[in-house]
């Protein structure tokens, strides 16, 4: 089985050089014989990695212990589910599932423009395929899944594997790995289409017109990868936090800060024909970086500067990235003049310039992150001595620029193209500042005085009302015109241009995980040892331990407390955390509970115990359900985005300036 | 086959003792994090490898690094060592990395100063950018067609009537 698994990968390695080759020169020779067959072998490819990573879960569930990587991640106790995430829990298989989810996506996009850009589409697949070389190349031959256990010249049977990691056995971890991979790998199609665009000789914005949903689609995987790994951190790892500025979750957080940058940037592309360089660099940035993330995580580097060294992959990747980079700076700059700039700025107060802006402090925030992760390897390599650069430097840095960016939230979709004008800005801007200001007066009254806290909640309740207003204006418009109630004139409104109105209710969701993020300001903690019968005090709530319970199933032993949480004096909620200790890794976990809230969670972890007592972590957190929350409302902006709008805006170019340019084409469908 | 069911069994028995035993593992309460402790701990890494915080704010009740480092904060402030001394002990014993962020000297200055030169120099560009872009592209340079002027003001005097 083992060696069918290894064959299809080969033979997918051969098919991605036959669809790179075959394209090239399919294309140079204007062979339409060729130009197919690189196609069909895009579709060959992904029947072979769907073959292969088959045999992979099939050996982890079925527990095929002679395979390292089954006996590595896998064991018979763990549930079914837990076996199948086993495919992403270790090195190769996550790199397996890399060139899975990036075959698939090629054959897709082969398959829905197997009519469309005959002249971009040789070159896409030829660059998709490079990709996918690479990755066949390390799962092929470098770190292969299906590498057997030896001992002296017999295969082994070990009988029983290691298992899964105990704090990935959790719901999340089922689909936040293939969720943000999905997000990593989707962006090489934007990536793709961008350079044939280049190689092609195209001037206009077909590849952006092209790969818009894709972008929208890969963008949304990434937010809810990170976001479910948030989650995950948040009630697994015990102590209540969600972000922790790791390099694994930086790695995650540095293309999506691009990718959005990109998504801004490019809408002044189609309407104004500015930035076009620019957008091949965030594009090209965002792709590099989904691939310096899979390095950061795959090759430890951060951990030390020598552990490039210790890592067999680490020269391949680096390798890889540099002669990417290299071949896309080349094509930039050698395709400079067909990337001109077809407008003017007519105005910096305009909101041509608050997309700038807006990219600056995306890109500013990605340079930081990274400059932060980067730092220690390149303070070791110059000074030869180690430093650590933990959560307090990332917090210095980066909340005055979320700040910055939540205020651009809610300034940008205010401020008209083109130009906008003293008094409209007044208009705009006058209820929503009084507010802010207002807002920041009753919370220092009521004794709130974190200066970070009282300007995020300010700008939060800023964007809000910038968002609402628009809203309630464009629907007001149609009532007028219409007749219809308030409610369905806003589903009108949002029908009619889906992307700006799906693009406000994003910007919203961004808020209310502002809101959460804020609540982090206020959090309240305490450790106590406790035994049943004994109570102690947190915030507002008395937490009296009732019971303790013990058991055990075939995977761990358990440990488990049930804990009345009381508000003056009556019970208001039983929690009932538990603490397991898993049989054959050996390795205990806490599974804690919490009591979720809009104003603020109780966690409680029952971190282990002495004797008779029971050690129990409790916590309040305010406000961080609005995280959770805020990605639900990115989540439906991010669909609304997606669907077509009822009415199609086209704006003309403007050419000169000073002339009137905007042009308003109704297409009723 | 009895003494290999009972070779199993005994086995499952030590398999549950293990776990057991590490649910039991965090034994101690002691978290030490007094605000005077916590005013040194934020300064310090918690260098257990599987927290990126600080001495003060890591939560595991088993780490160990971040508890016997409150443990040595508590017992050097009882001798009356400054803050600033006992950060300094942290830095004699572990290098520049028991500090939570660089210190701001030398070449780890530029780790402070590196996101504010990218923004200055992002401004920079926007700055020319802007320029760049809001200057008239130069007209083509085109004869100037020789208008009648009677013609001329034909048109200005149609142009004014429909104003």
């Amino acid at each position: 089985m083992e060696n069918v698994g290894a064959l299809a990968i080969l033979l997918a390695f051969c098919f991605a050089v036959y669809a790179v080759l075959a394209s090239v020169a399919g294309k140079w020779r204007s062979n339409p014989f060729l130009l197919v067959s690189a196609e069909r072998a895009v579709y060959s490819n992904f029947f072979l990695l769907t073959a292969a990573s088959a045999i992979l879960v099939y050996s982890l569930i079925a527990g095929d212990f002679r395979l390292a990587y089954v006996a590595g991640h896998s064991n018979r106790a763990m549930p079914t589910a837990y076996k199948f995430a086993s495919w992403w829990g270790g090195q190769s298989g996550s790199l397996l599932l890399w060139a899975w989810l990036l075959s698939l996506y090629s054959a897709i996009v082969v398959f829905q423009n197997r009519r469309k850009f005959r002249d971009m589409m040789p070159w896409t697949v030829a660059i998709l395929m490079s990709v996918q070389l690479f990755f066949n190349l390390l799962v092929g031959f470098v770190v292969s899944p299906f590498e057997v256990l030896v001992q002296g010249r017999g295969i082994i049977d070990v009988g029983d594997g290691q298992g899964l990691n105990p704090l990935l056995q959790y719901w999340t971890m089922v689909i936040h790995p293939p969720i943000l991979y999905l997000g990593y790998v989707g962006f090489t199609v934007p990536f793709a289409f961008a350079m044939a665009s280049l190689i092609s000789k195209q001037k206009g914005e077909e590849w952006i017109h092209t790969t818009r949903r894709w972008s929208i689609v890969t963008w949304f995987f990434q937010s809810t990868g990170i976001l479910l790994g948030a989650g995950w951190a948040y009630a697994v790892l015990g102590w209540g936090g969600y972000w922790g500025w790791d390099p694994v979750e930086n790695a995650s957080l540095l293309p999506w800060l691009t990718s959005t940058a990109f998504l801004h940037s490019v809408m002044m592309q189609e309407k104004k024909g500015m930035m076009k360089v620019w957008n091949m660099v965030l594009v090209a940035a965002t792709f590099f970086l989904c691939i310096f993330g899979t390095t950061l995580t795959r090759t430890g580097i951060v951990s030390s500067v020598h552990a490039f060294a210790q890592s067999p992959i680490g020269v391949y990747f680096f390798s890889f990235l540099a002669i990417g980079i290299a071949a896309t700076i080349f094509l930039i700059v050698s395709r400079l003049d067909y990337l001109k700039t077809e407008s003017r700025l007519e105005s910096v107060v305009s909101r041509e310039s608050s997309f700038l802006f807006n990219n600056l402090i995306l890109v500013a925030s990605c340079f930081s992150v990274l400059w932060g992760t980067l730092f220690p390897v390149i303070s070791e390599a110059v000074t030869g001595e180690k430093i650590s650069v933990d959560a307090p430097f990332f917090n210095k840095v980066n909340i005055p620029i979320g700040l910055f960016l939540l205020f651009l939230t809610g300034v940008g979709p205010l401020i008209a193209w083109r130009r906008s004008s003293v008094e409209s800005l007044k208009r705009a801007f006058f209820w929503p500042t009084v507010g802010s200001i207002a807002l920041i007066a009753v919370l220092a009254v009521l004794g709130i005085h974190h200066p970070y806290a009282l300007m995020s909640f300010a700008l939060c309740l800023f964007v809000t009302l910038t968002i609402t207003g628009e809203f309630y204006k464009g629907s007001r418009a149609i009532q007028a015109k219409s007749g219809q109630n308030l409610a369905a004139a806003a589903i009108e409104l949002t029908h009619r241009n889906t992307r700006r109105y799906g693009g406000y209710l994003i910007h919203m969701g961004v808020v209310l995980m502002f809101i959460g993020f804020t609540g982090k300001a206020f959090d309240k903690d305490t450790t106590v040892e406790a035994s049943v019968g004994d109570s102690f005090r947190l915030g507002g709530y008395e937490m009296k331990v009732r019971e303790i319970l013990d058991g055990e199933n075939d995977n761990y032993a358990w440990r488990h407390a049930k804990i009345d949480v009381l508000q003056n004096g009556q019970l208001v909620k039983t929690l009932e955390p538990e603490r397991r200790g898993y049989k054959v890794s050996r390795q205990p976990t806490s599974e804690v509970d919490i009591w979720r809230r809009l104003n603020e969670d109780v966690y409680v972890n029952f971190a282990g115990s002495d004797n008779k007592k029971a050690v129990i972590q409790a916590y309040v957190f305010p406000l961080v359900s609005w995280i959770w929350i805020g990605f639900w409302v990115l989540l439906i902006g991010t669909i609304i985005c997606l669907i077509p709008s009822k009415v199609r805006l086209q704006y003309a170019r403007t050419q000169v300036v000073g002339v009137a340019s905007k042009q308003y084409v109704e297409v009723e469908r | 086959m009895s003494r290999l069911s009972n070779m199993l069994k005994s086995k499952g028995r030590l398999l549950l003792a293990v776990a057991l035993a590490g649910i039991c593992l965090p034994q101690t309460a002691t978290q030490l994090v007094t605000p005077e402790i916590r005013r040194v701990g934020d300064k310090l890494a918690c260098k257990c490898g599987a927290c990126n915080n600080t001495v003060a704010t890591c939560q595991m009740l088993e780490c160990h690094y971040s508890l016997p480092a409150r443990e040595k904060i508590a017992t050097l402030q009882k001798t009356g060592a400054t803050d600033q001394a006992i950060v300094n002990t942290f830095v004699k014993e572990s290098g520049l990395a028991a500090l939570a962020s660089p210190p701001a000297e030398g070449f780890n200055l530029l780790g402070w100063l590196m996101p504010f030169i990218a923004i200055s120099f992002g401004l920079v560009a926007v700055a020319m950018w802007f320029k760049r872009m809001s200057r008239p592209r130069p007209a083509a340079v085109v004869a100037a067609p020789s208008i009648d002027r009677k013609y001329q003001q034909r048109i200005d005097k149609e142009l004014e009537e429909l104003e």
